[in-house]
């Protein structure tokens, strides 16, 4: 059971700047993701909490008590790292008794322990193995069971599952949902892969380039995203994004110019008439018009999938769009269609990539 | 710029190995030839041909003759001239009241050989490996001028067993530098080389000095095989730094440990040049080796006999085959295991 407070941690590699003031509160409890592309700084972070490594500036607290300069062993969190680093030359039980020798825990107290983990992740047959002899799948739950018989206060995971195959990668994805319903500690969990964010997290932090993007629940991010990084990282297939003008806003209203594609109303913006915007709409919030209007678009490519239908098109002045529809759509390669969206489903950046807050809805608007 | 500069080395590259193309075009045909008469089992026997003959000349044929050398008798140099005498000379190397007192033994000299070898491999050994351990992974730290430190191990692995011998004798003699620093200091010059104890152990330190930056570098090599993360794994394990070492680096370096063992002992049942340069063998016979043994019996001393110093290194030489089977087994084993993952 832990809280984790970030305050103002940075980390330089040299003259590199890899972590810039990070502000992070972790709740006691809660599964945290942290996500972002690769090189954007999540292992680094997470080596920081753990006491791997020391921050150049900047303090980390647990449970109110500051360990910035605290040895990582006497911090009381377990690490499942990418590669499992397990101990090649010992068996399984040897490497989930490694750590509890280590703090002189009675051999009965040990031997309960990894029993233990070894029923809870389905080990057991494996105990007398070398980690060389088991799949990776196998390796890959002794990794965690490693972690578990600590009992720690936090579980830290670097990406755990990016060693293993589609498949089993989501299944353990679920079993790991599971597990932090039934162990109920803080969970810090490290990926590069917004789906695997957006399904496990009670709440993730956007990171890129070493600074905090965004923090927030999945359906926050989603909905809301802060800024263009966020509604572009966030969301499969990735947003659309239009360039646009500010025409003007009128009876709670905005109109917005999409260079060459006609104009379209959404709910006013605080930006001014002139300002050049970036609209962004989800490929699953476009419809098809069949009369016309709407944004105009060449359908390039058709990707039937049965259930639903991938339509990639080229807006008159060469912005691609991607829509998903739902069912199957009589649309041919080389067609012009109408796409629409509901105003609501629309995201506004001004010209620095921040979102624009929609102003409150005035009774009479759609 | 760098366009030019590649350009201009591959340019280079082209010039210099032209004559290597022309050869091939002048070579091709005649061995297209070759291969069409003689088939593709011709050919490798062809090209293995130049490698097997020095082989044969220089490895194969001396132990045969050495082997017939070592049954026959008397200080003529030619086989032809000497006299069938079986068994004798090893009998010769075996009479002994008790091998451990080379005093009762026939050819006292070749016991004296064979304990100070023993010794020396004994201490000459366990020293290595400490050092090159210790050496080693000081090596793999963050240290600084990491570069500069490795070459200065590795550097007098690079060096003549010959001017190793002779840098310690012109440190070590009764005027040599040490003294000169230790009459600087103010203490009492010890004459190193005269003295029995001293000068074995100058046998061994030089030894191990002029080699053990080849076996440290390849412990260093098997110490950076093993992954940082089992070490950040240990760290947040809490486990205490002797721990880390005894039950993590140690079990994943045997593989390379065993290998220094095994290439230290040959080497150290070997001993010779720097040694023979550095004290000649003594003080009296303190620091006789076998292989000074061997060279003295066959070739230096006044009364030579070849028969005997053939029959004591056909037994020195089965220890090292030994030795070299025990090698080979465990670099087959290591080499399984790296398979296994
Ligand atoms: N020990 C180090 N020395 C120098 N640069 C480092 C070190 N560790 C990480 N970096 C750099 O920091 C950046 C972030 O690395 P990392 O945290 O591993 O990214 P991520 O886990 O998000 O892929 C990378 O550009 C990486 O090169
Ligand atoms: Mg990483």
């Amino acid at each position: 059971m832990s809280a984790i407070t970030l305050t103002d941690v940075s980390r330089s590699f040299g003259q590199i700047r890899v972590l810039q003031d990070i502000d992070l509160d972790i709740r006691d409890g809660e599964l945290i993701v942290f996500v972002g592309p690769s090189g954007c700084g999540k292992s680094t972070l997470l080596r920081l909490i753990a006491g791997l490594d020391r921050p150049t500036s900047g303090s980390i607290a647990i449970d109110g008590r500051d360990v910035t300069k605290v040895a990582a062993a006497d911090r009381g969190l377990a690490m499942v790292f990418q590669s499992y680093a397990l101990y090649p030359h010992m068996s399984v039980r040897q490497n989930l008794a490694f750590g509890l020798e280590n703090a002189r825990m009675p051999r009965a107290e040990i031997d309960a322990r990894i029993a233990e983990a070894a029923r809870m992740l389905e080990i057991a047959p494996y105990l007398e193995r070398r980690p060389g002899q088991l799949s990776g799948g196998q390796r890959q739950r002794v990794a965690i069971g490693r972690a578990i018989v600590r009992n720690p206060t936090a579980f830290l995971l670097d990406e755990p599952l990016s060693n293993l195959d589609a498949e089993l990668r989501i299944s353990t994805r679920a079993e790991l949902a599971a597990l932090h319903e039934r162990l109920a500690a803080t969970m810090i969990y490290v990926t590069h892969d917004q789906i695997e964010a957006m399904t496990l997290a009670d709440r993730i932090v956007v990171l890129r380039a070493g600074r905090i993007e965004q923090v927030g629940t999945p359906l926050e991010l989603y909905n809301r995203p802060a800024n263009l990084f966020v509604a572009g990282f966030i969301g499969a297939p990735r947003m659309n994004f239009l360039p646009g003008r500010i025409a003007g806003s009128a009876d709670g209203r905005s109109t917005v110019e999409l260079g060459g594609a006609g104009t379209m109303l959404v709910e006013k913006v605080e930006a001014a008439a002139g300002d050049h915007v970036t609209l962004g709409v989800r490929p699953h919030h476009l419809r098809l018009l069949p009369a016309g209007g709407g944004v105009a678009a060449e359908v390039t490519l058709v990707e039937a999938l049965g259930s639903e239908t991938i339509l990639h098109a080229r807006t008159p002045d060469r912005q691609s769009l991607l829509a998903v529809l739902a069912g199957q759509q009589e649309v041919a390669a080389g067609e012009t269609i109408h796409l629409e969206f509901d105003p609501g489903t629309l995201h506004l950046f001004d010209s620095s990539g921040l979102r624009l807050q929609p102003l409150q809805r005035d009774s009479g608007a759609r | 710029m760098a366009n030019a500069a590649v350009g201009l080395a591959a340019r280079a590259g082209a010039i210099i190995l032209a004559p290597v193309g022309w050869l091939a075009r002048v070579l091709d045909p005649p061995l297209r030839l070759m291969q069409k008469a003689g088939g593709q089992n011709g050919m490798v026997a062809f090209f293995l041909a130049p490698n097997m003959l020095i082989f044969g000349i220089f490895v194969l044929f001396p132990l045969v003759i050495n082997i017939a050398y070592s049954m026959t008798g008397g200080s003529a140099l030619f086989l032809e001239d000497r006299v069938f005498v079986g068994a004798d000379q090893y009998r010769r190397l075996f009479t002994c009241g008790n091998y451990l007192d080379p005093g009762s033994c026939a050819e006292d000299l070749f016991w004296t050989a064979v304990w100070n070898t023993s010794t020396f491999v004994v201490f000459q050994v366990a020293l290595m490996i400490g050092v090159a351990l210790v050496t080693a992974l000081v090596l793999n730290r963050d240290i600084r001028a990491r570069s500069f430190w490795r070459a200065v191990f590795f550097f007098p692995v690079l060096l003549s067993p010959v001017v190793v011998g002779l840098i310690w004798r012109w440190i070590l003699q009764r005027e040599g530098l040490l003294n000169y620093m230790l009459h600087g200091i103010g203490l009492d010059p010890v004459v190193w080389l005269v003295e029995r104890d001293w000068a074995f152990m100058a046998a061994i330190g030089v030894s191990v000095w002029a080699h053990v930056g080849f076996y440290a570098l390849i412990l260093l090599a098997g110490l950076q095989a093993i992954p940082k993360d089992l070490y950040e794994a240990a760290e947040m394990d809490g486990t205490r730094p002797a721990r880390v070492f005894r039950r993590i680096t140690l079990p994943l370096l045997a593989p390379n440990l065993l290998v220094v063992l095994v290439l230290t002992l040959i080497r150290a049942v070997q001993i010779f040049d720097e040694v023979y340069v550095l004290t000649g063998g003594g003080p009296g016979t303190s620091t006789l080796f076998i292989t000074q043994y061997i060279y003295e019996v066959g070739f230096a001393s006044l009364l030579r006999n070849p028969g005997l110093a053939s029959a004591a290194s056909i037994l020195m030489g089965s220890v090292l085959v030994i030795l070299t089977l025990a090698q080979l087994g465990i670099a087959r084993k290591n080499e399984m295991r790296s398979k296994k993952g």
